[in-house]
């Protein structure tokens, strides 16, 4: 569906997005992922057809974007980052405008206006004006743009950046009814959010593809490869003695540090290596030496946890290259 | 082409700017009308017109201003240029957009043609002649300042820049030699004698061309380099 075949670009001597390929097939929903200025709304951009890559291809349901744009950008309902909209329509002016660019044909205009006002549940604020409209509002009325037409791919740039909590779950439900009509790349920098609607993941960090994978191979990846490093949680409220004098008696402890701290509660991360018998050691001591643990539980290593260290591996094996040179 | 031209206009009439244009249009107009009317008791409605160009100058860039430089600074610009829509028929539908309005104000102007025909006769090939010059001025202007602002992305600078070109060009009709050869003013000297030549109509139509062509050329760059 879409094909980026070693795409660069190049801002005079910085690269925004440096020798990139990778493959979305029909009916994947792709999490783009990657911090802040890694380059991915500059890959949607060119995906998009809005800028131009320096050098490279990029084939959308087999429409070069270069070549074929006409026909290539019929494919993409685009909803670009900071929802861009004319303010001083109303919402059923944009669509139809927006319906209009996409060259729907006129008799079929208003039936695809109202199936979008219907999908994405603005049919009570048609006829306002976007100006007037909440955040969350605005944000579905980019997406009823990209909708429009209906288009097999849509390529959603942060969708959920900038709303409330509630907003944030409306957004993603209505994301997620897409799912079975439209490939979708969607970008973003929360985790959590790719977890929950995505099966594929792509992370890119300054420019460069790091990995691209299914979601759930990510996070077993780094569960095993911190298999010999592991972690506990514990609470305890602490009396005379303190936690740290019982941990130096057992072996396989490596560190203690304090994460939190209320009133006479603290919570220590602990990590150890190999030994699983650890907790339960820990527990016996804990008892004879009179400290009431409130919690214990082990660290779960989440997506999150998994993207950091993605991260973190390729920017120092990166100074490592740049050193040897 | 016809969607852009549609979209625009509608901006143009439910923000401010069309009615503004057109009402400092019209106010401009006026008193040019008084003056030449009441105080100096002339009834050459096109002599009316031809002076009325001078606010052209200050006036066009209210209406291109906005034209590329809101767009761009608003990110609008993406779901234009990533819809199957050509930059071509982009430019020309904001073209046409603004040249609508000011045809609006043209054809309002013909209410002080009304009211002075009330009082005697009053030749209508001449102000009409002037009329077409007058639209040609503007469109050209219209073209300088939409490539003003496909420029930048702040709208003062896309107002300031044709505001000195054209304040620039109308020096040009004070020298004399190659230089008055490319002043827009120069060549409206013959519509309001009511002689439309070819000349000056084809030295309108590719100053026009020429402009709607490099604001083309822009946004097509801009792709590659932004």
């Amino acid at each position: 569906m879409i094909e980026l075949k070693n795409v660069t670009k190049k801002y005079n001597n910085f690269k925004a997005v440096d020798d990139i390929s990778f493959k979305i097939e029909e009916g994947e929903i792709v999490g783009f992922l990657g911090p802040n200025g890694a380059g991915k709304s500059t890959t949607m951009s060119m995906i998009t057809g809005y800028i131009e890559p320096t050098k490279g291809k990029i084939i959308v349901n087999g429409y070069d974007i270069d070549q074929k744009a006409k026909q290539a950008k019929r494919q993409i309902g685009y909803m670009p980052e900071n929802v861009p909209l004319y303010t001083e329509l109303t919402v059923k002016e944009f669509i139809s405008y927006m319906a209009d660019l996409k060259l729907v044909k006129r008799k079929d205009k208003k039936s695809e206006i109202e199936r979008v006002l219907n999908q994405t549940g603005l049919n009570e604020v048609k006829s306002k004006l976007i100006r007037n409209l909440s955040r969350g509002y605005r944000q579905r009325v980019s997406l009823a743009g990209a909708l429009v037409g209906n288009p097999p791919i849509l390529i959603l740039d942060e969708p959920t950046v900038g709303l409330d909590p509630k907003q944030v779950t409306e957004i993603r439900n209505l994301i997620k009814s897409l799912k079975e009509k439209h490939t979708i790349l969607i970008s973003s920098h929360i985790l959590s959010e790719i977890n929950q609607m995505c099966n594929k993941i792509i992370i890119i960090n300054k420019g460069k593809i790091v990995k691209v994978d299914k979601t759930e191979n990510i996070e077993s990846e780094t569960l095993s490869s911190n298999s010999d490093k592991k972690e506990l949680l514990i609470t305890v409220e602490e009396e005379t003695t303190t936690l740290s004098d019982i941990t130096k008696k057992l072996k396989p402890i490596k560190s203690v540090t304090l994460v939190n701290q209320k009133d006479k509660e603290r919570q220590y991360s602990i990590s150890y290596e190999g030994d699983e018998n650890v907790k339960k050691e820990l527990l016996k001591l804990c008892i004879d030496k009179d400290i009431n643990v409130v919690e214990v539980k082990k660290k779960e290593i989440s997506l999150e946890d998994a993207f950091l260290k993605i991260i973190d591996e390729d920017t120092t094996s990166n100074k490592e290259k740049g050193g040897k040179k | 082409m016809f969607a852009v031209l549609k979209k625009e206009l509608k901006s143009y009439f439910y923000t401010p700017i069309g009615y503004i244009f057109i009402s400092l249009f019209l106010i401009a107009m006026s008193f040019v009308f008084y003056n030449f009317t009441f105080t100096q008791g002339q009834l050459h409605f096109e002599y009316v017109i031809w002076d009325s160009t001078v606010v052209l100058t200050f006036l066009i860039p209210v209406i291109t201003m906005r034209m590329f430089s809101e767009e761009k600074k608003s990110g609008t610009d993406q779901l234009l240029i990533t819809s199957p829509k050509s930059i071509f028929s982009i430019v020309i539908g904001k073209f046409l957009a603004a040249t609508v309005v000011t045809i609006v104000s043209c054809l309002l102007m013909f209410i002080y043609y009304g009211i002075l025909s009330k009082f005697g006769h009053v030749s209508i090939v001449e102000p009409l002649v002037a009329m077409l010059g007058f639209l040609l001025l503007s469109m050209a202007f219209i073209s300088f300042g939409m490539f003003a602002s496909a420029l930048t992305e702040h709208q003062v600078i896309a107002a300031i820049i044709p505001i000195a070109f054209f304040l620039m060009l109308s020096f040009l009709n004070l020298q004399n030699g190659i230089f008055k050869l490319f002043s827009l003013t120069e060549m409206y000297q013959k519509f309001p004698l009511g002689i439309i030549s070819l000349k000056e109509v084809v030295g309108y139509l590719s100053f026009i061309f020429l402009f709607v062509f490099l604001t083309i050329i822009i946004l097509q760059r801009r792709k590659s380099i932004k």
